[in-house]
């Protein structure tokens, strides 16, 4: 009994001592501090957060490294090595964009050159988005399919995609799990240095959430910080009116910041549409047949090319489309009520002013932001 | 002790009683407005080319959104209720379902003759950036046409004169009186948190759109007889029923054919819109 008693006090207390420690080193480390979106007016105040998914400083810290690790594909050569970053580049407000290096015209694919369906959207003030992801929305908040509901959701289809990274869950997780640096990062954003593929998911998605615009030439001009150009303002004036170039119903304007409403409009590109992926794919509504979601005007200019197709290359092609390319198709949407004559009919000067007041929507202080470039290291380069 | 105890009983007696008599005094019940759109009395067939005006245009409707705001239910002995609601104005979407029904808790009980309502929002209420989230947020009037917000976008399809299926953008708001130009500008409205024109000095609108003058208030207010009663026991169902054909069959015939497919520039077409709105609504009890 005494010698039981021994054997008890020699090894089991402490063990117990060196567990209890453990844990509470544990409990002390997983504090994480709330990370605030700067939301100046009038920019909406409601923000699409999951509820299990909360924006920490620590999440959006590792969240940045792992957009940006090119092991996120689960693969080490350095040839094969594909992160977020790869394609969605902050100079072409996370685009490809056209001048991109590897994606020729900015139609982007995957590492065995398989094109994806559609050209890329820009990853910009998604944290306003509630309907949905892609240009048909097949990712969107309120999906039967858990699976598919919100930025999480893109990451994983991302990195599984054939066109895109062409990864797999089970070789990424245990190849961040061995990455010196991660697990502790992973402790700190989530309470766990186990690296599950949820966690990476929620980090990503955090960090793309920090993506927020609201400092174009037009923010400062609402906000009385400068003043437009003449032809700027003019450019205004015919993006938000009807007898203009009637634009501000689907893209927005000074009372609708984002420059988009988020939702699906067929734009009478085509007499026919055939695209398999259309908006119709995803609702089985056949009034949905050519229907895309709007992007965003915001850094426009730097998104080339335009269309889900990538048909455009340029600004000037998409403002002589909308003038004068319109199909008065059966399926147009209401709002297109322009394309009984073809297009809104600009004139040379209101082409150009158009365009002054689109380009002043380019947010610079948004392509150069530091937190949203790339570390200049990895957590094992530290 | 005991003593003490009986106090304790006694004042709490009397003070359940006094909250009895309290609540008596302002006995309430739940009301649910039903907000319905329908083409000759039944329910509109969305993208459905069936419809005919009386000026002859066959038409669709493909969605509508609106505001209706400043509700009043108004008692048998005159006496107006203005239910409390946070700012007392409600957007409805035909393609949101959520936003068709109203629900007003806390209507004091009692029989009601009328309901008062705006259709959109009125001139004090329509003010630029109230609204910063969608969807109400996306239903702005741009400041060059007057700011505030759309008091309805309804939007379809018609055929032609020339045999085309067109779209129309039946979109409501305030209006606007076109300058002469020679006048120069004489507008006070704002434009961001500035006047426009303290903002953009050497503003020149583009030469196809007219100088605008003044602004024109196209909100109206409906007044509708409906008896009804509220009680704590059971929920009032009543039915506010905006009768689609009736924009454009009213006191005046509306052709799509004569404002072409959008009007927010064209008073004319708002004025008429604003009289044949008057007898768009009817309301009714529902009890379905």
């Amino acid at each position: 009994m005494l010698r039981q008693a021994w054997i008890f006090y020699v090894l089991f207390i402490p063990v117990l001592a060196i567990f209890g420690c453990s844990d509470k080193a544990e409990i002390e480390q997983f504090k994480t501090t709330p990370y605030l979106i700067d939301i100046p007016f009038p920019f909406p105040t409601a923000l699409n957060i999951p509820a299990d998914n909360p924006m920490t400083v620590e999440g959006v810290k590792l969240g940045r490294y792992l957009f940006y690790d090119g092991r996120l594909s689960g693969r080490t050569h350095p040839d094969s090595l594909m992160s977020c970053g790869t394609c969605h580049i902050q100079a072409n407000s996370f685009e490809a964009g056209i001048n991109h290096p590897v994606f020729s015209g900015g139609f982007v694919h995957g590492i065995n050159g398989d094109r994806t369906s559609h050209v890329m959207l820009p990853l910009i003030n998604l944290v306003w988005n509630f309907s949905g992801y892609g240009w048909n929305g097949f990712v969107y908040p309120e999906n039967t399919n858990n699976d598919f509901r919100n930025i999480e959701d893109i990451v994983r289809v991302a990195v599984l995609a054939e066109n895109e990274l062409m990864g797999d869950t089970n070789h990424v997780k245990p190849l961040f799990q061995n990455i010196e640096g991660y697990p502790e990062l992973f402790q700190k954003a989530f309470g766990s240095q186990v690296i599950t593929f949820d966690h990476i998911e929620k980090a990503i998605a955090q960090f793309v959430r920090t993506f927020v615009s609201t400092n174009a030439r037009f923010d400062k001009y609402i906000r009385g910080e400068l003043q437009l150009t003449q032809s700027e303002l003019n450019g205004y004036v015919l993006f938000t009116t009807e007898d203009g170039a009637d634009c501000f119903h689907c893209h927005g304007g000074s009372a609708n910041p984002m420059f988009t409403t988020h939702l699906f409009y067929n734009n009478g590109k085509d007499l026919s549409p055939d695209d398999p992926f259309d908006r119709y794919s995803i609702t089985g509504n056949v009034n949905d047949i050519g229907k895309y979601k709007v992007p965003t005007l915001r850094n426009v200019a730097l998104t080339a090319p335009y269309m889900h197709d990538g048909r455009y290359k340029t600004l000037d092609e998409v403002i002589e489309f909308y003038s004068s390319g319109v199909q008065l198709t059966p399926l147009i949407d209401p709002l297109m009520h322009h394309a009984v004559r073809g297009g809104v009919q600009l004139t040379t000067q209101e082409k150009a002013d158009l365009m002054a007041f689109i380009l002043s929507l380019q947010d610079d202080s948004f392509l150069t932001n530091p937190d949203f470039s790339a570390p200049v290291k990895f957590p094992d380069e530290n | 002790m005991k003593a003490s105890k009986l106090l304790l009983i006694f004042v709490l007696i009397l003070s359940s009683c006094s909250k009895e008599s309290g609540n008596e005094a302002v006995k309430t019940g739940p009301v649910l407005l039903k907000l319905t759109h329908t083409i000759e009395g039944k329910a509109f067939s969305r993208d459905s080319l069936i419809y005919l005006n009386t000026a002859g245009n066959q038409y669709l409707v493909s969605n509508i959104q609106w505001f209706i705001s400043e509700i009043e239910f108004i008692k048998s002995d005159g006496t107006i209720l203005k239910p409390v609601m946070d700012d007392g104005i409600f957007y409805v979407d035909t393609d949101l379902p959520q936003t068709c029904s109203i629900h007003l808790d806390e209507i004091p009980s009692g029989n009601y003759s009328a309901i008062k309502y705006t259709f959109g929002l009125d001139e004090a209420s329509n003010s630029s950036y109230r609204f910063v989230n969608p969807p109400e947020s996306f239903m702005f009037w741009p400041e060059y046409l007057g700011g505030g917000y759309h008091y309805m976008k309804l939007n379809g399809k018609w055929i032609n004169k020339d045999g085309l299926i067109a779209p129309f953008n039946f979109h409501l708001g305030i209006g606007q009186i076109n300058n002469e130009k020679e006048s120069g500008l004489n507008i006070n409205y704002q434009f961001g948190y500035k006047s426009m024109y303290d903002h953009c000095e050497g503003f020149n609108p583009p030469f196809l759109l007219p100088e605008v003058s003044s602004f024109v208030q196209n909100y109206f207010e409906v007044s509708q007889d409906l008896d009804f009663i509220v009680d704590n026991e059971t929920e009032s169902f009543i039915k506010i029923e905006m009768q689609i054909d009736k924009w454009f069959d009213g006191s005046h015939v509306y052709n799509h054919d004569d404002w072409g497919g959008s009007i927010m520039q064209q008073q004319n077409a708002q004025e008429i819109a604003r009289e044949n709105g008057l007898n768009v609504f009817r309301l009714s009890i529902d009890n379905n």
